[in-house]
């Protein structure tokens, strides 16, 4: 589904990412952590094609990454369903309307589409506000619009750029019973977090933790995650 | 594929309900550019116009042979009048000359013991506008050549000085008219264009957005094309408007002694150049602001 091989970027003379490597198999789960700045939504950018790949090779979804051209970037991005913390939805659009442009770019004719978007629509508990403005819906009702756009068209993949970072604790549990249920379908998902929280929420994932733009050893990153949990007890 | 290109058509024009502040703004700045560039084509519309008007012709004055039939005489000033560049054609019978001349002594002028022996020959005035393609010397030359060896003809007047003058006006408003509606066009492009594109930043989201869930570049810009069309046709229209209405004012405020200027509107094509440029500006900004 993914590979990474000895993949490197700068902005400037800055590293953000170096020599990091990774597979990702197809019905995957993985966190990627680290502190702000460690480089993860660097790696999420560059598996959706939002930076150009300069060094090292990547694979997504079947694409070669440093073939990329701009017409086949539509093309990857319809394999690729991406969620940001601040949601990114249109606040003038109603939530029907911000869940069917996946589809509507894809040509889908009306009568499916409608019946694609009402379901992941009440799927969401978002029903009864189908045709409200995005702007009358709280932070967590928005962020499930932007998780319904990402995955009514049914990417294989998800990347998530700290979904819940602006979310309460219950929220947060709620839309992690969202992704595990899209898991489960069999869709695979990268999630960038710090939270302790979400990664307690799903056991089974696997966890890569950067760090100054590299990815940690698990010996390394448990030896960094042990002296955090000292800092904090402290 | 046709409905959603109407659809998308739709989206771009129902912006404007969505964004109406935004719009209105963008469009009044539009409207304001086209109607000072139209301004400055009207000034210099109307200055080409007086110059060539008193300045840009050369006058020949025919004489016919005395006793030259009025049949031939007609027929050959019907020639004359089929000429190529001939502004204004005033053509004086024996008896038009004789009271043409006397209404210009006045009161010394009376010629009616005349009337039965009218020595005066049959005459013409024929006015010709220089073609700004024909500004060689030889133009004149050929012309007098032309209208000499119409048969009835007896003799054809002109001032050389008069056609020299005429020649360097009609280069001179070509060599100025020029570069001013060149720098015009690239004022007005300029300003237009960035206006259009500062008004799409209102849309930056929905461009993003649209880009991530994977919409083909063409599906992204249609809407802002469409957008951009109707900012540069509705903006240069309203703009013309303004242009007509301030002519109308100013129409007649230097038709007055001495200027007798009647401020005309541009000329259809000259509109149409305006128009399609602005809505060219328009959709080459929309076009770039989301590349």
């Amino acid at each position: 589904m993914v590979e990474l091989t000895r993949v490197s970027h700068t902005f400037g003379s800055q590293w953000a990412l170096k020599d990091v490597s990774f597979k990702l198999e197809k019905g995957e789960f993985l966190f990627l952590t680290g502190h702000s700045g460690a480089g993860k939504s660097t790696l999420l950018k560059l598996l959706y094609g939002a930076i150009p790949l300069k060094r090292g090779r990547a694979t997504v979804c079947g694409f070669d990454m440093n073939r990329l051209g701009r017409r086949k970037l539509p093309l990857l991005r319809r394999r690729v369903g991406v969620v940001f913390q601040d949601f990114k939805v249109l606040p003038e659009r109603s939530v029907f309307d911000n869940v069917a442009m996946s589809l509507e770019v894809r040509g889908m004719a009306r009568q499916h589409l409608e019946r694609r978007v009402r379901a992941i629509v009440r799927a969401m508990g978002l029903e009864a506000k189908s045709y409200t403005p995005c702007q009358a819906l709280s932070g967590g009702e928005q962020q499930r619009v932007a998780i319904a756009r990402s995955m009514v068209a049914g990417p294989e993949l998800i990347l998530a750029d700290e979904p819940t970072g602006n979310l309460d604790f219950d929220l947060t549990m709620h839309l992690m019973d969202i992704f595990k249920q899209f898991h489960n379908y069999g869709t695979s998902v990268i999630m960038a977090t710090h939270s302790r929280e979400v990664l307690d929420c799903v056991p089974g994932a696997r966890k890569l933790h950067l760090e100054n733009g590299r990815i940690l050893e698990p010996e390394e990153a448990a030896a960094t995650e042990a002296a955090e949990a000292e800092k904090k007890a402290c | 594929m046709l409905g959603r290109i109407l659809r998308l058509t739709g989206r771009g024009l129902g912006d404007f309900i969505v964004h109406p502040f935004a719009h209105l703004l963008t469009l009044t700045a539009v409207a304001m550019v086209a109607f000072l560039a139209g301004f400055v084509l009207l000034t210099l519309h109307n200055v080409n116009l007086q110059l060539l008007k008193t300045r840009g012709q050369v006058e020949f004055q025919l004489y016919w042979a005395e006793g030259a039939k009025q049949d031939t005489v007609r027929s050959e000033w019907k020639t004359i009048r089929d000429m190529q560049a001939l502004k204004e054609f005033k053509t004086f019978t024996p008896g038009d000359a004789l009271v043409e001349l006397a209404e210009t002594l006045g009161e010394s002028g009376d010629f009616s013991w005349l009337r039965d022996q009218n020595p005066l020959p049959y005459s013409a005035l024929a006015a010709f506008e220089v073609p700004p393609d024909k500004q060689e010397k030889g133009w004149a030359a050929e012309l007098l050549t032309e209208l000499k060896s119409l048969p009835g003809v007896e003799k054809v007047h002109y001032a050389p000085t008069q056609m020299d003058l005429a020649q360097s006006w009609v280069a001179l408003t070509r060599t100025v008219a020029w570069p001013v509606v060149g720098f015009l066009a690239l004022v007005a492009a300029l300003v237009v264009g960035n206006t259009i594109k500062l008004s799409l930043m209102t849309r930056r989201d929905e461009v993003e957005i649209l880009s991530l869930v994977g919409a083909r570049p063409w599906y992204i810009r249609w809407p802002l094309l469409t957008g951009g069309f109707m900012q540069g046709l509705v903006g240069s229209g309203a703009g013309l408007g303004l242009l007509f209405l301030a002519q109308n004012t100013l129409k007649d405020a230097l038709n007055v002694p001495p200027f007798f200027i009647e401020v005309s509107f541009l000329p259809p094509e000259q509109c149409a150049a305006l128009a399609g440029g602005v809505i060219l500006v328009s959709l080459a900004a929309s076009w770039v602001a989301v590349r």
